[in-house]
């Protein structure tokens, strides 16, 4: 085993190509006597698209819900732009800029596609409290402004043509873009996405994979969850690879492909 | 003609048209109903329009299993009531502190059962009107218990500048007062669940986790949607004591909870429309079923049944059905659209 000698020397590397956005040290969580994240440390550049890859069960997901706060870690650190992250519940992450979709789609199936992206808006609304009731000017703008932009990141996943149906109804891809969308509309400086191409068709994955780097563009730094190898050496900028829980290695696309570590976990022991 | 059916559209679909609708038709009714009979349910319909709409806001909107209704209703009751009573409060101050106080107490409940779900949620709330039931029960010295607290005055007479005197004890002049409140509070709750709160509840009772990742203070959230809706029933249980004119516990027993449940389900849960029309209906069906003696209750029962087994939208998605197949009659459409 590799152990978890290397585990601050990813993060220093990573912060020469610039300044780091989330920074997480020594991270561990045990679900009874499952120990699903043992000891992660990684440092995620700003502007980046980070992939966390592994086997099925190697923990991927519970460290995205440990970063997203979902769950809080049994120990280690956390920060997000120098603001310590531990113990802040998952919906004040999202004001500092912080944004998920979820490997298990957990839309709202009973609203409509637009109403889906509308209920992101949440923490942007700027109207006052007595708008709420009596809706004056401000509140006609504020609600023009939230369905406006909505429909503008459906039409930047390709839904904008499905607005109005249930999300129930969405094929399983556009239901992913959906997830997408409503995640952007936190307005987010750091977005992950949980296996976004689980269950995607190859031109779809195509799309998924434009939009990424569309969004890396315009400076929003992308963490993505994924066990599709093809996909995260196209979009990854780096490459965290873990297996049971721990960290294996973290590289470049084409240092992770060379590791014999990851061949191994990914292939078998025998491989070598 | 295609212009004709295109503004009649425009009308049917504005608020506005059916709040003047609703006004008009509140209007009329003690016209159309003169025997005190009909005038005592009418102002029951509007008390447990109330109840129900309240009820709705929480289970609904929220989506939060709330069978403490009765005891919120029992609270504003008691409240209000005592303070006319022992301490000779004006009537709407005392409203008022009622109102308040079923509303701190829908807090407290959803404070501590704020991370309860679905059926542990519902036995928490099951709990709580159970509780404040006894509590009505058992503390005499203030309540009286079972044998009640009798002869509560209506509301004071309203003197408004310009207009002879308003008098409640005319059952016409106190339904206009409970059935104004009821409006006010529909309007209240409309406005509320048409502003960017109304998403923020949806997306609480569609998933929970899914709604956090979006920023949303499910908790706070939730305890708002039941300070709300609970300060409603607070307002219908001080207009129940002083119309009724007696108050004893046994009208905040638990069963309570489930009729207003019914109603909410009846009428159609998550529309505010649904519940007001679920409240009517199941006031004035057991009173209309009252020729048939104890069949009526059987005849309540598979009616309920029914409605959960093969509407569960309830009569709003009736009426939705039955406006779909008007308007694919109309001339100018494809047939079936």
């Amino acid at each position: 085993m590799t152990a978890a000698a290397p585990t601050v020397s990813g993060g220093t590397q990573s912060s020469r190509d610039g300044a780091v956005l989330f920074r997480a040290q020594g991270l561990h969580k045990s679900f009874g006597g499952v120990r699903a994240v043992r000891d992660i440390s990684l440092a995620i550049p700003m502007g980046s698209v980070f992939a966390i890859i592994g086997p099925n069960g190697a923990g991927k997901s519970t460290l995205l819900n440990l970063m997203s706060g979902v769950y809080q870690p049994d120990a280690g650190k956390m920060r997000l732009d120098e603001i310590d992250m531990i113990g802040v519940p998952a919906h004040r992450r999202v004001r500092y800029g912080l944004a998920r979709t979820f490997q298990k789609i957990r839309l709202f199936k009973q609203l409509s596609v637009l109403d889906n992206v509308v209920a992101g808006f949440h923490t942007h609304h700027n109207i006052f409290a007595w708008q709420y009731v009596l809706h004056g000017a401000a509140f006609q703008r504020d609600h023009a402004r939230c369905r406006d932009e909505a429909m503008g990141l459906l039409a930047f996943v390709g839904l904008e043509k499905r607005a109005q149906v249930l999300a129930g109804s969405l094929s399983y891809g556009e239901q992913r873009m959906l997830e997408i969308a409503r995640a952007l509309a936190t307005g987010p400086r750091l977005l992950m996405v949980d296996e976004p191409a689980a269950g995607l068709n190859a031109a779809e994955v195509d799309t998924l994979l434009d939009r990424i780097g569309v969004l890396r563009q315009r400076g929003i730094t992308v963490v993505v969850v994924e066990h599709n190898m093809d996909l995260v050496m196209k979009v990854a900028d780096r490459i965290l690879v873990m297996d049971y829980g721990q960290y294996l290695f973290e590289g470049s696309p084409v240092e992770v492909q060379a590791n014999p570590a990851v061949i191994a976990a990914y292939l078998g022991a025998d491989f070598q | 003609m295609q212009r004709q059916t295109t503004v009649m559209r425009a009308v049917l679909n504005s608020r506005l048209f059916w709040l003047i609708v609703a006004a008009v038709a509140i209007g009329l009714m003690p016209i159309i109903f003169t025997d005190s009979y009909w005038r005592t349910n009418l102002i029951v319909c509007a008390i447990n329009v109330m109840l129900a709409i309240g009820l709705d806001f929480i289970l609904g909107y929220a989506g939060q299993l709330n069978l403490g209704q009765s005891a919120f209703y029992g609270i504003g009751a008691y409240v209000s009531t005592l303070l006319i009573m022992k301490l000779g409060v004006p009537f709407w101050i005392a409203f008022g502190c009622g109102v308040l106080l079923s509303g701190i107490a829908g807090m407290l409940l959803s404070l501590f059962a704020v991370r309860l779900r679905g059926h542990y949620l519902a036995i928490a709330s099951l709990g709580f009107a159970v509780i404040t039931y006894q509590i009505l029960v058992n503390w005499i010295s203030l309540t009286q218990g079972p044998l009640g607290i009798y002869a509560i005055p209506p509301p004071p007479a309203l003197q408004l500048p310009g207009l002879p005197i308003i008098d409640f004890k005319n059952l016409a002049n106190l339904f206009y007062l409970t059935a104004g409140f009821a409006f006010l509070a529909y309007l209240l709750l409309d406005q509320l669940v048409r502003s960017p709160i109304g998403e923020t509840l949806t997306a609480i009772r569609e998933d929970e986790v899914s709604a956090a990742s979006l920023g949303i203070n499910c908790q706070a959230w939730k305890v708002f949607a039941f300070a709300v809706g609970s300060s409603v029933a607070g307002a219908a249980g001080c207009f129940y004591a002083s119309f009724v004119g007696t108050l004893v516990p046994d009208a905040f027993f638990i069963t309570e909870s489930f009729t207003i449940l019914a109603m909410v389900i009846v009428g159609g849960m998550g529309t505010l429309i649904g519940p007001v029309w679920g409240a009517i209906l199941l006031t004035v069906l057991p009173e209309l079923l009252r020729g048939v003696g104890d069949l009526r209750l059987i005849i309540y029962g598979v009616a309920v049944t029914l409605v959960v087994l093969f509407m569960p939208g309830g009569m709003v998605q009736a009426a939705r059905f039955i406006a779909a197949y008007f308007r694919s009659l109309l001339p100018g459409r494809g047939a079936g659209a």
